[in-house]
């Protein structure tokens, strides 16, 4: 079965499962199957923010007045925010748009994707303003150790899932020989296995992994340092918080059946191996907060607080999936993050300092002369 | 002028509401979320969008009836509400995450 770009069959798309049904063919919205995906495209609408608007003046004088060991948390966590970026801008398009089957999902896809090509534009705008040779930290990226590090462990079910499409899509059901590869099996329940670890994965990426970047841009702006970093990673965070509720709702519909009932059947199977995908995050992201500090600390943030958030916060996003607490943390280490996560207040501009989420350049048709009354010429 | 003042604490008085969290008891009313008025009363609550898209703010409803003015964006799990949009509509009992 291989992918077309516009589906010659006639079907009823409010029948077909989120994912592996029919290949979308009209984007059409008057009817859906799942209205959710919809708001949140015009959430995300809403959202809309360039990195330019930000001013990083004082950063750079900020950023030279830095400690070396804070330059190197600091720029690590960067690169790091760079790589998650870098992987989500393109991974939600590649791995689930040739196997989406409702168009407002796939709409949604493109979106969330989108949103992310945004934060990987702004990665480059902070680096450009507080170094002079941004090419460095780009090139050290794809070469350093710890970062790389990373770079497995949050594209293998991605790559995973895309292999097995791209298979599915040229050979069809069977056992392949791939070379370099070994022997592979292509079959709906285990394509579908790949795809349900693949939103779990993501969904771990975006409500663990961001988070705890977050807390350490959040760090220095505790301390009055690289605010307009802040101020563009508050941005992200919000966007980041809808994409979860994203792919939360992807998780809990394919596991509660409603969508795709041998979805609900895999979904019970792999309960322990999401389970896994949660613990082995949280233990890299501890990892890396060792390597972040390892140098020394900074006011307000040290190895171990960040890695007690890890576990706090991987707590909750376990449970909001479903999921029994893993870690006996149950507060929240550095409870001063939320000040800086909620997004109300992010300033874009002042006129649209109250409500961050507003329609830009609505009209109101239903105008008449009495409008004018309290007009005086 | 005390008969209309009266009149408006008693109406206030009949929207007041027990919510009971672990061996507290916090009184609100229906003119605010939940959220606002756990944290009035000096609980921490975690958040994050306060708008119903992002379910940080998700906590264990034991019993007793909350709406919603509008329908959250966030997925609300049976059991759950969502305290930054949630309106105390009867006694309750509440729990946080584990």
């Amino acid at each position: 079965m291989s992918y077309s770009t516009f589906n010659r069959k006639q079907f009823d798309s409010t029948k077909e499962p989120m994912f592996f049904g029919e290949n979308v063919n009209v984007a059409r919205y008057d009817q859906q199957k799942h209205p959710i995906f919809e708001k949140l495209i015009e959430k995300q609408l809403s959202f809309f923010w360039r990195p330019e608007e930000v001013d990083l003046s004082t950063d750079r004088k900020d950023f030279q007045r830095l400690e070396a060991h804070e330059q190197h948390i600091f720029l690590s966590n960067l690169k790091y925010q760079t790589l998650l970026d870098s992987v989500q801008g393109r991974s939600p398009n590649v791995a689930l748009l040739p196997i989406v089957s409702l168009p407002e999902l796939e709409t949604w896809i493109e979106t969330w994707s989108f949103s992310e090509t945004i934060h990987s534009r702004s990665y480059t705008h902070i680096i450009r303003n507080i170094v002079n040779d941004p090419t460095k930290i780009f090139d050290d990226i794809v070469t350093n150790e710890e970062i790389t590090k990373r770079a497995d462990s949050v594209s293998i079910y991605y790559d995973r899932l895309i292999e097995m499409v791209n298979i599915y899509n040229t050979m069809g059901m069977g056992t392949f020989d791939i070379p370099g590869k070994g022997s592979i099996e292509i079959s709906m329940p285990k394509l579908k296995k790949a795809l349900y670890l693949t939103i779990a994965s993501v969904n771990v990426l975006e409500a663990i992994r961001f988070y705890v970047s977050f807390a350490c841009s959040f760090a220095f702006a505790e301390r009055t340092l690289m605010e307009g970093n802040a101020k563009i990673i508050k941005l992200i965070a919000r966007d980041e918080a809808l994409h979860l509720t994203g792919t939360q709702h992807m998780l809990n519909l394919m596991a509660s059946g409603k969508d795709d009932p041998e979805m609900a059947i895999i979904a019970a199977e792999c309960q322990d191996e999401v389970r896994q995908i949660f613990i082995e995050a949280a233990e890299q992201e501890k990892e890396w907060a060792t390597y972040l500090f390892k140098d020394g600390s900074m006011i307000g943030l040290n190895a171990q607080i960040l890695g007690q958030y890890v576990e706090y916060i991987t707590n909750v996003r376990m449970q909001t999936v479903g999921l029994d607490a893993h870690f006996a943390t149950k507060h929240n280490p550095i409870p001063w993050i939320n000040a800086w996560l909620v997004s109300d207040n992010v300033q874009v501009a002042p006129q649209e300092a109250e409500i961050s989420s507003y329609l830009v350049g609505q009209t109101d048709n239903s105008l008449d002369d009495s409008d004018f009354d309290d007009f005086d010429l | 002028m005390t008969s209309i003042s009266k009149t408006a604490t008693s109406d206030k008085a009949e929207q007041v509401h027990r919510v009971l969290l672990g061996k507290k008891q916090i009184l609100v009313t229906e003119d605010e979320p939940l959220l606002v008025q756990l944290e009035q009363a000096g609980i921490h609550v975690e958040y994050q969008c306060r708008e119903g898209y992002c379910s940080s703010c998700s906590i264990k409803l034991l019993w007793g009836n909350v709406s919603y003015p509008f329908e959250p964006l966030a997925w609300v799990q049976s059991g759950y509400l969502l305290a930054c949009c949630a309106i105390v509509k009867s006694d309750i009992e509440i729990a946080f995450f584990d």
